[in-house]
């Protein structure tokens, strides 16, 4: 009974992943992207970008991810009709190669862990750009990127560089601070394997 | 219930179908929840702080991190040693695959990669922080004085396989890298006590602060004392010992594109060991006693790392002091400086360049006994390496491959080098397939140049021995010693099948050439130390050459929100031999001294109020060229937080069997003693 009981299990499990288009939906019923695109939508609040960089009073907070998209359709379903400061949410994503201009377009650009390869030549042509760029992979912060998740104790907490912002011409509000963790570019030895 | 082997019909049978149907509903809800959006909880509305305590409940830790690697790594995570109880760093290395860690008595430990393992083995690269604690004396590792505050371990990465185009000569088998925390990660004070029924008491405090907005820093003080293990013939053995250690980590990160990092620790350590050495006088020729020794030391690293507009570079320059005083066999003084500059820079959309220099300076003085001795007394060696390698990205980034190689220069054997080419597959956003070819070299140790180390006496007038005086069975080094080599081919596949089960494996085949032997001399008669003795030699040859190949198996299964599966499992096989011009008498052994099978299944349970579970089955084959056999190991851990600044933790290890031996000692002839059942718990409080 135990044996046949293993291989149910095993059987079952097994299913759910190889149902098609379960891959696709698998990504987005992790609560993990849950909440972060809930925390993605807190930075929209307690972050300030510089006057000029929206067009009109209403122009939409355009939020980017860049890479294998982790969020699914989880991201458009929790902004949608949400405004903040009078300003709607539009989610587009990117590929790497895209243009600069589909790139400068994003206040807010979520870096997926595909993109890891990109992640100081991404850093060199934003630094100076508005754009908070939020990772989740070791050493995203320290290379320059703005917010990283990190995962503790299956709890969803946050690193913050608070130099990348300042360059990038954002302000974060202090409610946004005390509860990061403040990195500043650490040294790191690059060598890697593969 | 479930588990019930009565086959009783009944009552039982149908609570056993209900928790089967609950189970599986538990199962199936994960799911369900996210296709339904309404039943999804409105995290627009939910506050900052709310949000940072929502449990997370599927997540793909492993394939985030690896799957761009093209070589067989196994990340071990601050989580994974927090709750499997693991104390010391050998402890935690049982749960990478494929390596494999026996203890040999309560301060030795045989750790190794892909066979060869034993106290000396000399086949795999270790770092702390970049500094790397592979001993040239041996071209090993003191495993017993390799430490660090655990909490402050980030993680330790784990790769099986030749490493040796990146990280150098000796990384033939494998590279542990150990890494720290950042200071800035690690800004709380401390304070850990614990006490078990082996280790019997410890303590460790760290504080760590800040100067100004851009200096970080941490204080550790640590101790502990083991209490002694026993025989396997039972009593009580000899080999208690006790450490304490201390050191800090600053980092200087300005605004700005410099940074640089100080870090440094001093230890010392007392141990006991029973010795057997052998003896030129009657009646026995040899003696058994207690034993005891030190080690102590201290390290000092600098690195300054610069980024770039195209990349990042680092110059990284390190002390380091050890000194191992073994009573009544051996006394060395090691002093290692190291200088090694790295940088890394993109050309064009498609290429990523890392090069390097690097340069050591080994000082090394030592006094001898008669057992063992070492020539010259003092020596100097000076390494100089570089390597370059570039990173391809093709195929719209699916195809990755890397070509690199180190270049070498040794007083030994002069120049080496070390090519190496990595593919990577990415054959979907889930699935990664990998290759590669890689050759390494192992390097002469001081011990394979100058050694004499004596084995074993044959007393005069026996029939192994018709002569009036006694024989010395003695093992030589050689000036003619040359480098090991390896030739590595290897093959890698990762899944991340669902978001909550993945897997890798690896798997290799190794040719090697010129692996040392011990090849006999001509004997000779020894008029001093008195009395005369005859003596047989052993000297250390490269005749011995064979291949291994085997795979390692991981997977990881988030079976419910709450519980965690993970599994590995390793198959090796050596078929090492002497060459056809080897008289060598012991050629067997290393193909019997690694297990040819090893296993472990581990379940991480989150239990309610804040307690978590973790519970570890382990098999190690048993050991032929040994002679022991096979043993199971059950660990268990239970850990609790009451309250966020306080965490309780339990753990009982080798549960299921009163004790067993691990491996023997090679070489230098101390008792081993067995692992025992035991327990041990601890209290951390966080400020």
């Amino acid at each position: 009974m135990l044996r046949r009981l293993g291989i149910l299990i095993i059987a079952l499990s097994l299913s759910l992943s190889w149902a098609p288009g379960a891959l696709a939906q698998d990504s987005s019923d992790s609560s993990e992207y849950l909440i972060k695109a809930g925390f993605i939508f807190n930075f929209a609040k307690f972050v300030e970008w510089p006057p000029t960089t929206f067009a009109q009073p209403d122009s939409p907070i355009v939020i980017g991810i860049l890479g294998t998209d982790p969020f699914g359709t989880i991201i458009d379903h929790i902004v949608q009709d949400k405004k903040i400061g009078g300003r709607g949410f539009v989610v587009k994503r990117l590929k790497w190669g895209a243009e600069a201009k589909d790139l400068r377009e994003c206040k807010i650009l979520f870096v997926g862990a595909s993109e890891r390869a990109h992640i100081d030549e991404l850093v060199q042509i934003v630094k100076f750009l508005p754009i908070l760029t939020v990772g989740e992979t070791p050493g995203f912060a320290e290379h320059g990127g703005v917010v990283r998740f990190v995962l503790e104790d299956n709890r969803v907490r946050f690193e913050v560089n608070v130099d990348a912002a300042r360059q990038g011409g954002l302000t974060i509000s202090s409610r946004l601070l005390t509860l990061a963790r403040i990195i500043q570019q650490a040294p790191a030895d690059t060598r890697k394997p593969g | 219930m479930l588990f019930n082997r009565n086959h009783k019909t009944g009552p039982v049978t149908r609570a056993g179908r209900m928790a089967l149907a609950a189970f599986l509903s538990a199962l199936l809800a994960g799911n369900a929840m996210a296709q339904d959006p309404k039943t999804v909880p409105d995290v627009t509305a939910m506050s900052m702080e709310d949000l940072m305590n929502m449990k997370v409940t599927s997540v793909s830790k492993h394939t985030q991190k690896l799957a761009d690697a093209a070589a067989a790594i196994f990340v071990i995570t601050q989580e994974d040693i927090r709750r499997s109880g693991a104390t010391s760093i050998p402890e935690a290395l049982r749960l990478a695959p494929g390596l494999e860690v026996a203890r040999i008595d309560q301060n030795k430990w045989a750790i190794g990669s892909r066979g060869f393992n034993g106290r000396f083995d000399n086949k795999l690269l270790v770092l702390i922080d970049g500094r790397s604690v592979y001993t040239p004396l041996f071209s090993g590792v003191y495993w017993n004085i390799q430490d660090v505050l655990l909490e402050d371990i980030d993680r330790i990465e784990v790769i099986r396989g030749p490493g040796a185009t990146l990280w150098g000569a000796n990384a033939v088998d494998g590279v542990i890298n150990i890494i720290t925390k950042p200071a800035a990660s690690t800004q709380s004070a401390i304070v850990k006590a614990g006490a078990g029924t082996e280790e019997r008491a410890s303590g460790s405090v760290r504080y760590g602060g800040k100067m100004g907005d851009d200096t970080h820093y941490r204080i550790y003080g640590k101790y502990f004392d083991w209490g002694p293990s026993n025989y396997a013939s039972g009593g009580t053995a000899h080999d208690a010992w006790d450490a304490i250690r201390g050191g800090f980590r600053a980092d200087w990160t300005p605004a700005g594109s410099n940074s640089l990092t100080v870090q440094g620790d001093i230890y010392r350590s007392h141990y006991d060991e029973t010795l057997t050495v052998p003896n030129l006088t009657g009646p026995n020729y040899s003696s058994t006693f207690p034993n005891d020794g030190e080690y102590s030391g201290g390290n000092i690293l600098a690195r300054w790392n610069h980024t770039t507009e195209g990349g990042s570079m680092s110059l990284q320059a390190y002390y380091d002091n050890t000194t191992t005083v073994d009573h009544m066999l051996f006394e060395d003084h090691q002093n290692i400086f190291d200088v090694d500059f790295q940088d890394g820079f993109h050309a064009g959309n498609h290429q990523q360049f890392l090069w390097g220099l690097g340069y050591r300076s080994i000082l090394d003085h030592n006094h001898s006994s008669f057992t063992v001795s070492l020539q010259p007394n003092q020596v100097n060696l000076n390494q100089f390496s570089a390597f370059v390698q570039d990173e391809i990205s093709l195929v719209d980034n699916r195809l990755r491959l890397t070509l690199g190689t180190k270049l070498e220069h040794n007083t030994f054997t002069g120049f080496e080098v070390e090519p190496n080419a990595r593919l990577l597959w990415n054959l979907s956003p889930k699935q990664s397939v990998w290759t590669a070819v890689s050759r390494a070299v192992r390097t002469p140790a001081l011990t394979e140049h100058g050694l004499r180390l004596n084995s074993a006496v044959i007393p005069p007038g026996t029939l192994s021995n018709p002569y009036p005086f006694p024989a010395v069975l003695a093992v030589f080094g050689s000036h003619q010693f040359n480098s090991e080599d390896l030739l590595a081919y290897e093959f890698g596949y990762r899944m991340q099948a669902t978001s909550n089960l993945s897997f890798d494996i690896a798997t290799f085949y190794n040719r090697y050439s010129n692996l040392r032997s011990a090849e006999p001399g001509t004997p000779f008669v020894e008029g001093s130390p008195a009395p005369t003795d005859l003596v047989v030699p052993f000297v250390a040859a490269n005749k011995m050459s064979g291949g291994t190949y085997g795979l390692e198996l991981f997977a990881d299964w988030k079976v419910i929100p709450r519980w965690r599966l993970a599994g590995s499992y390793s198959y090796l096989q050596m078929d090492i031999h002497k060459n056809s011009d080897s008289q060598d008498p012991t050629g067997d052994i290393p193909n019997g001294s690694s297990p040819r099978h090893q296993w472990y299944l581990r379940s991480s349970v989150d239990l309610p109020k804040h307690f978590d579970q973790d519970t570890t089955l382990r098999f190690v084959d048993h050991l032929p060229g040994l002679n022991l056999p096979g043993y199971y190991s059950l660990d268990a851990h239970l850990g609790w937080r009451p309250v966020r600044n306080l965490e309780l933790s339990i753990v009982g290890q080798n549960l299921l069997d009163n004790q067993h031996l691990e491996f023997l000692p090679d070489f230098v002839n101390t008792s081993p003693t067995v692992v025992k059942r035991s327990v041990f718990g601890s209290i951390t409080v966080t400020f």
